[in-house]
């Protein structure tokens, strides 16, 4: 999850995310060499001595400042459709998990062997116990074998809402009617929070989301012991 | 510069009516016309005007001017003073003046910001309600150790900064 003072992206727990982080960092780099290029030209303009300003004919800088844009977007796009299809590659899930969105909660269902489902609330915060996030925990974990390819099925029951979970990379909007695919794979055992992306209502805010990454035994144990 | 200008501007037209103070001698304040904004204050960025600054010229300024069409080596100092005046309005060096406009303007800054910090204070102490109490120190060191006990971000973010070992943050 978050950490104070965090001024990035939160660690990758999937391939796909780390190559998000990197081209973030990639990307960010040509933003700030663009943004500091333009404060300096703006600091020199504001303390020049030279008077003249009906330049006519300017060529050579016209041609420069065409040419480096368009070479700058290729270089930011070549790697973002890289990551885009590589996030669409065929991948044999293991497991498939359906979740809905309510208003104002997650349900899920683990249906590819037994019915399993559940509703994931919020633990409001004045039932939270000590040391546990505000606005972040819930009664109910989404508990997911790791280092699986697992297909996440998302649709909703009412009105738009997003499964998001950032640390996978993962945001898909849950659509009413609809049933949006995403794939998810963990390299780390753990706890994953997310929130709910898409204003849904006056509890928007207030439906988290929390994966409980785990070897695969203790999945199957936590299975049994849910059914 | 242009609150110079604007300033100007209101203040010439105060004194439309009062055209062409002449003074004897080598400097003219007449100003006949009411030309575009570059003849009203001179500019940096447009130092030589079409018009020049005194139109009306009486017979020293036009037997001056006569004088001007010759070799300017006969022109004495004073006289090419005079010329300049003719033309232009203010030297690059009387154009160029800084002025006490920015102690207005940071005294205007600070004031608004600090009539900004009584309204927030007001507001904390009486329109915020409570802090959760996930804020106090106490929880906020609970939540620290549930973090690290997840080994939460551990690659790059707060776990990988703690040394499990030592149990200590890491130097």
């Amino acid at each position: 999850m978050a950490y104070p003072m965090q001024l990035g992206l939160q660690d990758a727990t999937s391939p796909i995310m780390e190559e998000l982080l990197h081209f973030h960092d990639h990307t960010l780099m040509i933003v700030f060499l663009i943004s500091s290029l333009v404060l300096y030209i703006i600091s020199l303009m504001l303390t020049t001595k030279l008077t003249h300003t009906s330049t006519m004919d300017a060529q050579e800088v016209e041609t420069v400042w065409t040419i480096l844009p368009a070479i700058i977007l290729i270089m930011i796009a070549l790697p973002s459709l890289r990551i885009l299809y590589m996030m669409d590659e065929i991948n044999n899930p293991s497991l498939t998990v359906k979740t809905m969105g309510h208003q104002w909660y997650w349900s899920y269902e683990y249906t590819d062997y037994e019915d399993l489902s559940f509703d994931s609330y919020m633990i409001p915060t004045s039932e939270l116990k000590p040391g546990e996030l505000r606005l972040l925990e819930v009664d109910n974990r989404v508990v997911l074998p790791m280092e699986m390819t697992i297909r996440m099925l998302i649709s909703s029951e009412d009105v738009l809402h997003s499964w998001a979970v950032p640390s996978l990379g993962l945001k898909t909007d849950a659509i009413p009617g609809r049933l949006n695919q995403t794939t998810l794979m963990s390299t780390r055992p753990g706890l994953f929070y997310g929130q709910c992306s898409e204003i849904c209502g006056s509890n928007h805010s207030f439906m988290p989301i929390v994966l409980e990454l785990v070897p695969l035994k203790y999945f199957e144990k936590w299975s049994a012991s849910m059914l | 510069m242009s609150f110079r200008a604007a300033w100007s501007l209101t203040l010439r037209k105060g004194g439309l009516g009062i055209r062409g103070i002449h003074t004897p001698g080598s400097t003219a304040h007449g100003k006949e016309k009411m030309p575009p904004y570059t003849n009203y204050h001179a500019q940096r960025s447009y130092p030589m005007p079409d018009e020049p600054f005194c139109m009306e010229l009486n017979a020293e300024q036009r037997a001056l001017k006569e004088k001007e069409k010759g070799s300017w080596t006969q022109l004495s100092h004073a006289e090419k003073v005079a010329l300049y005046r003719l033309q232009f309005h203010e030297t690059f060096a009387e154009m160029n003046r800084r002025s006490n406009e920015w102690k207005t303007v940071m005294g205007c800054v600070f004031f608004f910001c600090g009539f900004t910090g009584l309204l927030i204070w007001w507001q904390r102490v009486y329109v915020f309600p409570k802090k959760p109490i996930t804020l106090t120190d106490e929880w906020k060191a609970q939540q620290l150790q549930r973090t690290l006990d997840m080994k939460g971000n551990p690659v790059q973010g707060l776990a990988s900064r703690w040394d499990y070992e030592r149990k200590e943050w890491k130097k």
